[in-house]
C-alpha cells in the first residue's frame, strides 16, 4: 500500500521536524543547537520532497534539494563559523572598557555560582560564549511550554485540517507548532546565536506550514523566501560579531544600552 | 460622446499638461504655463458644469485605471453644479496665480512644486463631484487633501521664522484633521459598500434601503462628520483658519470656495440620494451644526485682526448657512413637505454659489494687498483706497457680497434661505416649529454680524490713513492680478444682478438628488420666482431702483450745495492738533463694543498695563494693550485632547526600555492571545 507508507513517511518526516525544535530548547550548548537546526533542515526538505504536488513532481524535488542545501548546509556552516569566530575570537576592543565590562559581568555570575555551589551547579565555566548560560526560562519549563504551545498550534489547526483531510494537512499543525516554539526562543534565549536560530526555526515552520497547506510551493517564491534568509543570517552573523566587539559579549541584554532615554 | 465627456478629457489633458509644465520649465515660463493650463482645466470644467445643469447626462467606466475596481464617473446635474463652480472660480483665479505667483515669491507659490501641484488640484475639484463609486471617491477626495496640503505647505521655506513656523504649524494642523476626517469617510463608505452589496453609487442607491436603520445612521453620522469636517463646521473647524490664511492667496481662494463646498456637496450626495432621506435626529444634527458654524464663525471673524483668517472664519460662517439649508431640507423632507425642502435645498445651493464668488474674490483682493505691502494684520493697514483703487474696488464689490445686503450677490441665497425657514414652519410638526425660530434668528444674527465684519475688513484696511510704512509705500498689483479679480467681480456683477440665469440649473440640481417632485423655482434673466410660494423676486430692477435712488440723492445734495457758498477751512480737530493715523479706528477697537456683547462666548484675554511717569502718578508715561481671541473650541476641546494624547504617549514610552527580550515577548504574547482566542471559538 503505497498511499498508507508515503503517509507514514511523511508523518515520519514532520515528526523529525518537530523533534528537532525540542530539541534546539533542550541543548544548551550552541554547537549542538546548530546541529539540531541542520537536523530540521534535512527534516524540511523531507517533507518537500514527500509532497504530491499538483504540479511537476520534478519542481518540488528541486526545491526539496535547494532547500536541504541552504537550511541543512550552508546556514550551519555560517552560523558555525560566526560561532568560532566569537568563541575563539580576539579580546574585544583591546580589552580595555568592554572587557571591563564583561569582566564585572563574570565576577557577579560567579558570585551567584558561588552561592549555588551546594548544589552541584558551576555557573563560573557557563560565561563561555560557546554556551547559552542562563535563559529567561529554564530548559524544563520550556519544554513544558513546547508541549503546551503544540497543543495550542492543534488546537487552532483543526478548522483548517477539516476543510481538506489529507496526510499532508494533518500535518499542518506541526508547522504552526515549529513557529511557536521559533518565536518562544527567541522571547527566552540570551545569546546572539540563539536569537538567529530562534528566527529560522520560525521560519521553518513557516514554511513547512506554506507546504503542508499548499502542497508545495513555487520555485520562484521559495527561491525569494531562500534568498531572504540567507541574507537575514549573513547580517545577523555580521551583527553578532560586531556585538562581541563593542560589547565583550553576545548577549542581547546588552543592547539594552542603545535606550534613547 | 457627449459634451461633458470631451470636456472632462480636456479638463484631465491640460491638467497633466500644467503638472509636466509646473515640473519641468524654469522660472517665469513655468509660472505661466502651469497658470494657462490651470485656466484651461477650470474652463473645461465650467463647460462640462454647465452642459450637466442643461440636462446632458454623462458616465464612464474606466477598468484599467483603478484596478481591480475600476473608476466609475457619471455626471448628473447636483455633479455638474459643483463642477461649474469650481471651474468657474478655477479659471479666474488661475489667471490671477499668473501674476501673483510671478512677481513675488515671498510665498513659495512660483516654486516647482506648487506650480506642478496646482493644476492637479484644480482637476481634483472637477472630478470629485464626477466620482460615481466608493473606490474612485474615495481616490480623488484623497489626491484633493493631498494636492492642497503640498500647496499649504508652499511657503515652509520662505519668508521669516515665524512665518515658517506658521505655515507647519498649519499644515501638520490640516494633514492631521484631513487624514482623520478621511478615515470616518472610509469607515463610513466601506460600511456601506459593504452592506449594499456593491461599491458603485448604483448600487449603493439600490442597497439603501434594504440596510438595517442602525447602520443607515452609523453611516450617515460617520461621513457626515468628515464631510463636515471639510466643510470646517464648527467643532471640527481648527484647521480651516490656519491653513487657509497660510496658504498662497490664490490657493486660499480655491481652498475656501470650491473644496470647502465639496463637503457640502458629499453630504448632500450622500444623504439626499444615496440613502433617500433620513430620520429626523440626523437632519437636526445637521441644522445645528451650521447654526453653531454660523453664529460661531462670524463671531470669531469679527474678532480676527488677520485679514486673511477673518476671511477664512467667514468662509466657516457661509458654510454653516448652506449646512442651515440642507439640514432643513431634510427634516422638511422626512415631515411630508416636499416644496420646503426643495426650495431650502436650493437656496444651500445658491448660498454656496454666491459664495464661491464673493469669498473668492476677497481672498485674491486680500492675496493683492499681501502682495503689495507684505501684511496680513489689519491693524497696520489704512489708506491703501487711494494708492490701490483697483483692490479696493474689487473688495468693496465683495464685501457687499459678503455681507448678504441688497444688491450684493450674498443677499438672495441668504433671502431664499429665510424664505424657505420661514414657509417651512407650514409643515406640520412640533420639531419644525421649535427648531425653526431660532434658525431664522441664528440667520439673523450672522447677516448682521457679517456687515459689521466687512465694514470693518474694508474701512480699516482701505481707508483712513496708513498705519504704517508698508502700506504707505503700497503699489498696485499687475495686470494679470487685476485681470483675474476682474473676472471674479463680473462673476459677482452678474450673480447679483441676474441671478435668474441660474434658476434652471439649481431646479435640475435639486431633482437630481430626489427631492422635488416638481422645480422649486424658475428663473428668467429678469429675476427668481419661487413656484410654490408665488414669490418674486427681481435683483435687477431693485438693483436699478437703488442706483437710481443713489444717483438722486447725489444730484440733489449736488444741487442744493452749489447754492451755497463753499470755503476752505481746516478740519476742527477739537484743539487736539491735526488728526493722526493713530487716531483711526483700527480692527481691534472697531470690534471692542461686539466684544464686549459677546463676552462670556468670546472669553477673550485681555491685558492693560499702564507705566506711570516716574514724576508723577498721575502721569501716564504709557499704555500697553493686549488682546487675544482664543478659539474656545480649541481651548476646551482640542487642547485637553492633545494633552491627553501627548501624555499616553509619554507614559507608552515605559514599554520600550530597551529590552529585546521584552519586545520580543510582546509580540509573542499577542500571537498567542490571537491563537488561543482563535482555538476558544466555537
Amino acid at each position: 500500500m503505497p498511499g498508507t507508507l508515503h503517509a507514514q513517511l511523511l508523518d515520519l518526516v514532520c515528526g523529525a521536524f518537530l523533534l528537532a525544535a525540542v530539541v534546539v530548547l533542550w541543548l544548551r550548548q550552541l554547537a549542538s543547537i546548530v546541529r539540531a537546526f541542520a537536523l530540521q533542515g534535512v527534516a524540511l526538505a523531507g517533507i518537500a520532497a514527500l509532497l504530491d504536488g499538483h504540479d511537476s513532481r520534478w519542481e518540488l524535488l528541486a526545491v526539496a534539494v535547494g532547500i536541504g542545501l541552504l537550511r541543512a548546509g550552508l546556514l550551519p556552516l555560517l552560523m558555525r563559523r560566526a560561532l568560532t569566530a566569537v568563541a575563539t575570537g580576539p579580546a574585544p576592543l583591546a580589552g580595555d572598557a568592554g572587557g571591563g565590562a564583561s569582566g564585572s559581568e563574570a565576577g557577579s555570575t560567579a558570585g551567584s555560582g558561588g552561592r549555588a555551589g551546594g548544589t552541584g551547579h558551576h555557573y563560573a565555566e557557563d560565561v563561555s560564549e560557546a554556551r547559552e548560560t542562563q535563559p529567561l526560562v529554564n530548559v524544563a519549563a520550556s519544554l513544558l511550554s513546547a508541549a503546551l504551545l503544540t497543543l495550542l498550534a492543534y488546537a487552532v489547526a483543526r478548522p483548517l485540517v477539516a476543510l481538506h483531510p489529507t496526510p499532508a494537512t494533518r500535518a499542518l499543525p506541526v508547522g504552526l507548532a515549529v513557529v511557536l516554539i521559533g518565536f518562544f526562543v527567541l522571547v527566552t534565549r540570551r545569546r546572539a546565536l540563539a536569537q538567529v536560530v530562534g528566527f529560522l526555526l520560525l521560519d521553518n515552520g513557516i514554511t513547512a506550514t506554506a507546504f503542508l497547506a499548499a502542497s508545495g510551493v513555487p520555485l520562484i517564491v521559495e527561491l525569494g523566501v531562500s534568498f531572504d534568509v540567507l541574507l537575514a543570517v549573513l547580517v545577523l552573523g555580521i551583527l553578532t560579531t560586531r556585538m562581541r566587539a563593542a560589547f565583550g559579549g553576545t548577549g542581547i541584554d546588552d543592547l539594552r544600552e542603545l535606550c534613547d532615554r | 460622446m457627449s459634451v461633458i465627456g470631451h470636456a472632462t478629457e480636456a479638463a484631465v489633458a491640460s491638467a497633466a499638461a500644467g503638472a509636466l509644465c509646473g515640473a519641468a520649465l524654469p522660472g517665469r515660463p513655468r509660472v505661466v504655463a502651469s497658470g494657462v493650463c490651470t485656466a484651461a482645466t477650470g474652463a473645461a470644467g465650467l463647460a462640462a458644469g454647465t452642459a450637466a445643469l442643461r440636462g446632458a447626462r454623462w458616465s464612464a467606466f474606466l477598468p484599467g485605471v483603478l484596478p481591480p475596481t475600476g473608476v466609475h464617473l457619471a455626471v448628473d446635474a447636483l455633479s455638474g453644479l459643483f463642477m461649474a463652480v469650481a471651474g468657474g472660480v478655477i479659471l479666474p483665479v488661475a489667471v490671477y496665480g499668473i501674476g501673483y505667483a510671478a512677481g513675488h515669491t515671498g510665498h513659495g507659490a512660483a516654486s516647482r512644486t506648487a506650480q506642478a501641484v496646482l493644476p492637479l488640484f484644480a482637476l481634483t475639484l472637477l472630478l470629485v463631484p464626477a466620482a460615481a463609486s466608493v473606490c474612485s471617491f474615495l481616490l480623488l477626495w484623497e489626491l484633493m487633501a493631498l494636492t492642497s496640503l503640498l500647496l499649504v505647505l508652499a511657503g515652509h521655506r520662505s519668508g521669516p521664522p515665524a512665518a515658517r513656523a506658521a505655515v507647519r504649524a498649519a499644515g501638520l494642523w490640516y494633514g492631521v484633521m484631513t487624514q482623520l476626517g478621511f478615515l470616518l469617510l472610509l469607515a463610513g463608505t466601506a460600511l456601506f459598500a459593504a452592506r449594499a452589496g456593491g461599491e458603485t453609487f448604483t448600487a449603493l442607491r439600490d442597497g439603501a434601503h434594504h440596510l438595517p436603520s442602525a447602520v443607515r445612521g452609523t453611516v450617515f453620522v460617520l461621513t457626515a462628520a468628515a464631510f463636515a469636517a471639510k466643510a470646517g463646521a464648527v467643532p471640527l473647524h481648527p484647521w480651516l483658519p490656519r491653513a487657509h490664511p497660510e496658504a498662497p492667496s490664490h490657493v486660499s481662494a480655491l481652498m475656501s470656495t470650491a473644496m470647502v463646498n465639496l463637503g457640502i456637496y458629499g453630504l448632500v450626495r450622500t444623504g439626499f440620494d444615496l440613502l433617500d432621506g433620513g430620520p429626523r435626529w440626523w437632519w437636526l444634527g445637521v441644522l445645528a451644526t451650521g447654526a453653531l458654524s454660523a453664529a460661531y464663525g462670524i463671531l470669531q471673524a469679527a474678532m480676527a485682526s488677520d485679514l486673511k483668517r477673518l476671511l477664512a472664519y467667514s468662509t466657516s460662517e457661509n458654510l454653516g448657512l448652506a449646512l442651515i439649508g440642507v439640514g432643513a431640507a431634510g427634516l422638511f423632507a422626512d415631515a411630508g413637505g416636499g416644496a420646503p425642502a426643495a426650495l431650502a435645498l436650493a437656496a444651500a445651493l445658491l448660498h454656496l454659489v454666491n459664495h464661491a464668488a464673493f469669498k473668492s474674490l476677497l481672498f485674491c483682493a486680500a492675496g493683492s494687498v499681501l502682495r503689495a505691502t507684505g501684511l496680513r494684520d489689519l491693524d497696520r493697514m489704512g489708506g491703501l483706497r487711494s494708492r490701490m483703487p483697483v483692490t479696493a474696488g474689487f473688495f468693496a464689490l465683495a464685501a457687499l457680497g459678503a455681507a448678504a445686503l441688497p444688491p450684493g450677490n450674498g443677499f438672495l441665497g441668504e433671502w431664499l434661505l429665510l424664505q424657505s425657514l420661514i414657509h417651512g414652519l407650514a409643515v406640520p410638526g412640533l420639531v419644525t416649529a421649535l427648531v425653526l425660530p431660532p434658525a431664522v434668528a441664528v440667520i439673523a444674527l450672522s447677516a448682521g454680524l457679517a456687515a459689521a465684519v466687512f465694514v470693518k475688513a474694508l474701512g480699516v484696511a482701505f481707508f483712513a490713513r496708513p498705519r504704517g510704512r508698508r502700506a504707505a509705500e503700497a503699489r498696485e498689483s499687475p495686470p494679470a492680478v487685476l485681470a483675474g479679480m476682474g473676472l471674479l467681480a463680473a462673476l459677482c456683477a452678474a450673480l447679483a444682478l441676474v441671478p435668474g440665469v441660474l434658476g434652471d440649473g439649481l431646479s435640475a440640481a435639486v431633482a437630481a438628488t430626489g427631492l422635488a417632485d416638481g422645480p422649486p423655482l424658475t428663473g428668467g434673466p429678469l429675476g427668481v420666482r419661487l413656484d410654490r410660494l408665488a414669490t418674486t423676486l427681481s435683483p435687477l430692477w431693485a438693483a436699478c431702483a437703488l442706483t437710481a435712488c443713489l444717483i438722486t440723492a447725489a444730484a440733489l445734495a449736488r444741487l442744493l450745495a452749489r447754492r451755497r457758498r463753499r470755503g476752505n477751512a481746516r478740519l476742527w480737530d477739537c484743539g487736539g492738533g491735526a488728526p493722526t493715523a493713530r487716531m483711526a479706528y483700527t480692527a481691534t477697537s472697531f470690534a471692542e463694543p461686539l466684544q464686549r456683547v459677546f463676552d462670556r462666548v468670546l472669553a477673550p484675554e485681555q491685558d492693560v498695563r499702564v507705566t506711570a511717569a516716574p514724576e508723577s502718578a498721575y502721569l501716564v508715561e504709557r499704555v500697553r494693550f493686549r488682546r487675544r481671541v482664543p478659539d474656545r473650541f480649541e481651548h476646551r476641546l482640542y487642547r485637553p485632547l492633545l494633552e491627553a494624547v501627548t501624555a499616553l504617549g509619554h507614559a507608552s514610552r515605559r514599554l520600550a526600555t530597551g529590552s529585546v527580550h521584552l519586545y520580543l515577548g510582546y509580540g509573542f504574547c499577542g500571537l498567542v492571545a490571537l491563537l488561543l482566542v482563535l482555538a476558544a471559538r466555537p
